[in-house]
């Protein structure tokens, strides 16, 4: 039984719909909404909070229809890219603030508090006004003030999207050790593929106000439904023809090269598809490789990404530099090989 | 000094200030000091004043309770017709406001509405609740503007929070949104009062003008004027400089840094 199921809902706020979401998250699961801006993803997640009525379909938690219950009785909290703290209460008062609606003991409400306020690291700050925080600062109790009342999922638009690196990177920290210590469910609306990848189990890819696709993250981006997904997750899209099988691969015509997927598709069919950058392997020998000259490279912690092409494709590739590093400068020529497991024929009417 | 524009407008503003500044004095200077204190316990004065102060509390407190929902309405929901709404409420700022007492006359004296209610008792043309209703017509499309402003300049996003944890639309009102817009609410008492306290065209055409009956303070300069007691009137204008004076003054006080949208 799912924990949180969304079927057939539809919003109309005039300028902009959401069109037939259909969603079914478990409990505990971490999901990520990632789509282009504009595409519903907060207006998704406030129909979700109760803040938009659906003009069709129902969101059922535990089986319940919440799609009539206002905000207030859905036991869902929300935390906002710009933390909207209430600016009239000192720090213990936010996290307090919903609490008291249900706890009338203050001398429970006073244990509660001081325990997620040590959860969160910000103990030493609860006398404090919140427009004399930082912005992380207000981030930790906007996270307190959500999770202290239990929710039955916990909401998040952008929640590090206003925070500089280094503090954004903390906070995931704090994210990922909180919600497994309060068991809660939470879906997070974020434009950082790293949030997906280190934070969640599930994503959902939205354009347009609809869902394009969902499921587990490595499904997803393992296995895109379409170009736009796999040109959402960052992968490389190339055009090309099946020309014949061989050793139970597929062997595909990309230009004058042929490469080897695991994926099955008819002889004779032009197709995309799919590599993603980080499974490009570097190769020494000319033997099955693919020549590339080196176009652009940036330099990302402990990662290269470069920009590869030749005269059939441009490709985007990710690799460690210790291994490699000697032979990436821009201009040079490198040679390029493929996994035939992680190249992946795009399904449908691929071209 | 070279004359630029930038010192052309200077110029003109310290000008208009002068003269501005000049025509208040001379209220204060004309009158020997002795006059003032006769008319000032005089008592006619000691009525208008009376009269002046205790309608324009009770104006004041309606214009809040009518402009807090409607401030919050046209800040916060759309709904259909708002904008014209919107329009027909800031009419009464550009219009005279003798026009408006006229209408408010025809309204209460004429039509089947202000018959009912002079059936029931409540007599509004030509009496005291008359100046009231005049003073709220007044003072009340400045006070929905300050609140509308001040509502808009709240993130809807922390009523939302509130209500995400448990408080229904009412409580967020009263728990969140009210104390954050303190100020501005404090401003629009401020304003409101004074506009009050001023009001003449229309408390004139709808309450009469009656001398010791519905007289307010800028109904004893007219009376004092049409019966050549200079001394009253000036003495009624200097009253209500002062209170004008006082509401700028606090109202710049509650203002520090926040910029109203007329
Ligand atoms: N209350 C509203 N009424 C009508 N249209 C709205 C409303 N709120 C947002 N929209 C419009 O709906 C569309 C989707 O908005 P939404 O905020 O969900 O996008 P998003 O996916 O969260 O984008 P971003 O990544 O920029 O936050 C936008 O075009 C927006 O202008
Ligand atoms: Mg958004």
């Amino acid at each position: 039984m799912a924990f949180l199921e969304i079927k057939n809902l539809f919003v109309d706020l005039k300028n902009f719909k959401l069109k037939n979401i259909n969603l079914k998250i478990d409990k505990k699961d971490y999901v990520t909404i990632i789509g282009p801006t504009g595409s519903g993803k907060s207006i998704l997640l406030e129909t979700i909070a109760g803040f938009y009525k659906p003009t069709k379909g129902k969101i059922l938690i535990e089986q319940l229809d919440i799609s009539n219950l206002p905000p207030e009785k859905r036991c869902i909290s929300i935390v906002y890219q710009d933390f909207a703290l209430f600016p009239n209460m000192n720090v213990y008062e936010n996290i307090a603030y919903g609490l008291k609606k249900k706890e009338k003991n203050s001398r429970i409400i006073k244990e509660e508090v001081e325990k997620i306020a040590e959860d969160v690291g910000i103990t030493n700050l609860l006398n404090r006004i919140p427009n004399t925080l930082s912005g992380g600062e207000k981030q930790r109790v906007a996270i307190a003030r959500a999770l202290v009342t239990k929710p039955k999922i916990l909401l998040m638009d952008e929640p590090f999207s206003a925070l500089d690196v280094r503090t954004k990177d903390s906070l995931r920290d704090l994210i990922e050790n909180i919600v497994k210590k309060y068991e809660t469910t939470v879906i997070h609306v974020t434009h950082d593929l790293d949030d997906v990848f280190r934070l969640a189990n599930k994503t959902i890819i939205m354009k347009d106000g609809e869902i394009v696709q969902n499921g587990y993250v490595n499904e997803v981006f393992s296995k895109p439904l379409n170009d736009f997904v796999a040109n959402f997750v960052g992968a490389n899209v190339l055009k090309g023809e099946i020309i014949g099988k061989k050793d139970g691969y597929t062997l595909i015509k990309i230009g004058r090269f042929v490469i080897r997927s695991i994926d099955n598709a008819n002889v004779g069919s032009k197709v995309k598809v799919y590599i993603r950058p980080e499974e490009i392997i570097l190769s020494n020998d000319l033997e099955d490789s693919i020549v590339c000259s080196v176009e652009k490279i940036k330099r990302f912690n402990n990662i290269l990404w470069i920009k590869l092409s030749n005269d059939c494709f441009t490709l985007n590739a990710i690799v460690t530099p210790n291994i490699t590093e000697k032979r990436i400068s821009i201009g040079n020529k490198i040679f390029i090989k493929f996994d035939p497991s992680k190249v992946r024929i795009l399904e449908g009417n691929g071209c | 000094m070279q004359i630029t524009f930038r010192n052309f407008c200077i110029f003109i503003t310290l000008l208009f200030a002068t003269i501005f500044f000049g025509l208040i004095i001379s209220l204060f200077i004309i009158p020997s000091f002795t006059a003032i204190l006769n008319s000032l316990q005089a008592k006619e004065m000691m009525y208008s004043l009376e009269l002046s102060l205790i309608t324009s509390a009770v104006s004041t407190i309606a214009v809040l309770t009518l402009a807090i929902p409607i401030g919050y309405a046209l800040s916060r929901f759309s709904f259909f017709g708002k904008n014209f709404l919107k329009s027909i409420l800031d009419l009464p700022i550009a219009f005279p406001e003798l026009v408006l007492g006229l209408c408010l006359l025809v309204f209460f004296g004429q039509t089947f509405v202000g018959k009912v209610l002079n059936v029931l008792g409540i007599k509004i043309v030509f009496t005291k609740l008359g100046i009231i209703v005049a003073q709220v017509f007044t003072a009340l499309p400045y006070s929905t503007r300050i609140l509308c402003s001040t509502f808009e300049s709240i993130n809807p996003r922390i009523e939302l929070v509130s209500r995400s944890l448990g408080y229904t639309e009412f409580e967020t009102f009263r728990n969140i949104t009210l104390p954050i817009a303190k100020e501005g609410i404090l401003a629009t008492t401020i304003i409101s009062f004074a506009r009050c306290m001023g009001a003449f065209g229309a408390v004139l055409v709808l309450a009469g003008g009656s001398y010791m009956y519905t007289e307010t303070l800028p109904i004893t300069i007219y009376l004092s004027l049409s019966y050549g007691n200079m001394d009253m009137a000036i003495t009624s204008g200097i009253v209500l400089v002062i209170i004008s004076f006082a509401a700028i003054y606090m109202f710049e006080k509650v203002d520090r840094g926040r910029t109203w949208h007329f």
